[in-house]
């Protein structure tokens, strides 16, 4: 059974059309059911990791009714992954570069474990509390996996002894041996690409992952292991995963999925 | 720690930019390095100038505003003037004490001239000639110029200006002369009225005032003028033929003995600073001095010797801007082409959360570990290099300088200088154009730390100027959007 929640939010796109954001809530409780331990803890308390509250966003070049996003209400648990689907000018983008922290609300806000993005340092906010994962992958091509892995471990002032051996262990957390350590990344598949990408992400232990795509450039098998190690990760290590995505196979693994509708 | 390792990696990564960059900071520290030690040579030499003239101040008298109330056109106009110019207060001896008592000096002499006749020898014949000294006298009025004599007396060696800029030349000289000529009756007369009078070394020559008293002196030094400075003279002997040179305490002695003596003082002061001429000025006209009297200083002379100098001095800074200039803005668009090829980089740093402050600090450190080497390199190639060029600059005021001290040597009395007068020689030759020039023996006198430090202070801003195209872009880009071009 499906339990949908309707809230349209009226806006403008950059041409002035009148249009609104529709949220639709889809939680799978036939999922959960399958499912012990996702069950217990949906029973349980929840577990706001992030709540995004009334947000809005407008290019500083836009004209004063003329938003990005507008006036968008979300809340998002820790152990569950999430899906935010929505057709191209939905804000999408947008939503997901509020909630990295690259960009800030020019209204309302959004709460990330009881402290406001607005207040933050969202450099910090993006290097320690959560993990970002590309549909391009986006890692630096002229260093081997460990090193980028360990080059966001420094970024985040984490301090392990080890850190090339956290790295391999990281690497074959998502799947890859230690020998696709010292290969340089351009060297490797997509799904490689994108499991470093993932293991980079992790290197810092966040509490939430934030994913832009990260299976738009993979085989329909690769993007089933990749959203399996997504899955693991919300429902065995307690994470919190959003995913942004247009991809069907994305949405059937998700725990809630958030569309993102714009209606005139 | 991050960073830098960040930035050698990049460094190691960019290999073949780096050593572009590299060779225009080595190249540019080469060319500041040479630039910095010519200049810092040219300042030594203008320095060594400088230092060779005491900071000299003489009284003179301000023509300017004693003319200023002066009409020709009156009939009693020049007699006013006249009776003027002889009622303006002249000085002694104890008012230049009085002057030198200030904080602004650092030590006097003066030269100090009266008139007297000949008791045993007779005056040198020649036509209206007798050399009136510049100076302010004090006494009988026109006493000097009718006497046969003009004996001036010198307080110092330094005081000595003729034998010292060449006008006198010792022709002869006794072996302890310069032990006992400032203080004593000892004097130095004129080859010419030797010969006319048959006076030797070591003879004694009597002198008397108009009013009756006699001196006695004995010759301990024969000198003769050197005419080619002086031009022709219609005379068949030189101005000098009939000045008599003591020392001041004689003349002070006869001073003191004659009262109502014709007698003209010149005073020089060595002063601290230039700056403070006006303040000494003003403190000389509260103790007494007229106004009609203004202080002169030797500035000019002091700074005309190192206009070449200057001009090398000059031309050197003008290339070394051009350099830096053109350096600069090549470094600045290789920095602009290095940041739009990095943006990527950039776009993926800023999103997994590194700070625009360590981010720019990355890119900036990769400039200036390459900029460190290159300055390195660069400055120890310009050192050797500049050794050269510098030494071949200081190697004519160094010939110039030596010929110099050989004549002013050979003016005092040549050979006999050469026993105990040979230091206080030099010592007074110093302060009276003689820069004392030394050829540089080693690198580090060219490049001293002096310039080290302008160097490094040069390239680290060559570094931060040509850093500012990465500093301001890091600080306008969008993470977001660079990666979804990318994308």
């Amino acid at each position: 059974m499906k339990n949908n929640k309707k809230n349209n939010y009226v806006s403008k796109d950059k041409l002035g059309n009148n249009f609104t954001h529709k949220q639709i809530v889809e939680t799978d409780e036939e999922k959960i059911k399958n499912d012990k331990d996702i069950k217990e803890k949906n029973t349980s308390s929840k577990n706001i990791i992030l709540s995004i509250k009334n947000a809005s966003y407008r290019y500083s070049d836009a004209e004063d009714d003329d938003y990005a996003l507008r006036d968008v209400s979300f809340d998002f648990e820790s152990g569950k992954m999430y899906a935010i689907k929505g057709r191209s000018g939905t804000g999408k983008t947008t939503l997901l570069s509020l909630i990295s922290g690259l960009e800030r609300c020019t209204e309302g806000e959004i709460i990330f474990d009881k402290k406001s993005l607005n207040s933050m340092n969202l450099d910090k906010y993006r290097n320690s509390d959560i993990g970002i994962v590309f549909q391009s992958y986006n890692l630096l091509p002229f260093m081997t996996s460990a090193e980028n892995i360990i080059l966001s471990m420094d970024v985040s002032g984490l301090k392990i002894k080890n850190k090339k051996e956290k790295a391999i262990e990281l690497m074959e957390k998502v799947g890859l041996k230690e020998t696709y350590a010292d290969r340089k990344v351009l060297r490797l598949s997509g799904g490689e690409q994108q499991r470093v990408a993932i293991a980079r992400s992790l290197s810092y232990n966040p509490k939430m992952i934030i994913a832009d795509e990260p299976t738009g450039n993979l085989d329909k098998q690769t993007e089933t292991e990749i959203l399996e190690i997504f899955k693991k990760l919300a429902h065995e290590e307690n994470k919190c995963v959003i995913i942004v995505t247009h991809s069907q196979n994305v949405c059937d693994t998700v725990d809630v999925i958030y569309d993102l509708k714009k209606s005139k | 720690m991050f960073i830098l390792k960040n930035a050698w990696i990049s460094i190691k990564r960019n290999k073949g930019r780096n050593i572009l960059i590299g060779i225009i900071i080595l190249i540019i520290a080469c060319a500041c390095t040479i630039t910095l030690a010519i200049k810092n040579t040219a300042s030594y030499l203008i320095d060594s100038y400088k230092n060779a003239y005491d900071k000299e101040v003489t009284i003179s008298f301000d023509r300017e505003n004693m003319m200023k109330n002066f009409d020709p056109s009156q009939e009693d106009g020049r007699e006013s003037a006249r009776e003027k110019f002889d009622n303006i207060a002249s000085f002694t001896v104890g008012d230049i004490q009085s002057f030198a008592d200030s904080k602004y000096i650092e030590s006097y002499y003066y030269t100090y001239s009266i008139g007297l006749n000949g008791n045993n020898i007779e005056k040198a014949e020649i036509e209206s000639n007798n050399n009136m000294p510049n100076g302010f006298g004090h006494g009988k009025e026109n006493n000097m110029s009718s006497t046969d004599f003009t004996l001036t007396g010198y307080s110092s060696l330094d005081a000595m200006s003729e034998f010292i800029n060449g006008t006198y030349t010792m022709n002869e000289i006794t072996d302890d002369a310069w032990d006992i000529a400032f203080d004593g009756n000892y004097i130095f007369i004129n080859k010419e009225l030797a010969d006319y009078n048959d006076l030797n070394l070591n003879d004694k020559i009597k002198l008397e005032s108009d009013d009756g008293n006699t001196y006695e002196f004995e010759i301990i030094g024969i000198f003769k003028e050197n005419e080619e400075e002086n031009g022709e003279s219609m005379s068949m002997f030189s101005n000098s033929a009939n000045t008599l040179v003591t020392n001041a305490n004689a003349v002070t002695d006869i001073t003191t003995k004659d009262e109502e003596i014709h007698s003209t003082i010149n005073p020089t002061f060595i002063i601290d600073s230039y700056d403070n001429v006006e303040k000494l000025q003003d403190e000389f006209y509260e103790k007494g001095l007229d106004e009609n009297f203004i202080l002169q200083t030797n500035e000019e002379i002091a700074l005309s010797g190192v206009s070449s100098i200057e001009n090398i001095n000059s031309f050197a800074t003008t290339f070394l801007s051009l350099t830096l200039i053109i350096g600069g803005i090549v470094l600045f668009v290789i920095n602009m082409i290095n940041i739009r090829e990095r943006k990527y980089e950039i776009g993926v740093l800023r999103t997994i959360g590194i700070s625009k402050f360590k981010l720019t600090m990355q890119f900036v450190s990769e400039l200036v570990i390459v900029s460190i080497v290159a300055l390195i390199l660069g400055a120890g190639i310009g050192a050797v290099s500049s050794k050269g060029v510098s030494n071949y600059l200081l190697e004519s005021e160094i010939n110039s300088s030596n010929e110099r001290t050989e004549e002013i040597g050979k003016n005092f009395g040549g050979k006999t200088m050469n026993g105990g007068m040979l230091d206080r020689g030099k010592g007074a030759m110093r302060g009276k154009g003689m820069p004392v020039v030394e050829a540089y023996d080693s690198i580090d006198a060219v490049v001293d730390m002096k310039v080290l430090l302008e160097l490094l202070g040069i390239g680290l801003s060559l570094v931060l100027v040509s850093s500012i195209a990465s500093m301001v872009s890091i600080q306008r880009f969008s993470p977001l959007t660079i990666l979804k071009e990318r994308s």
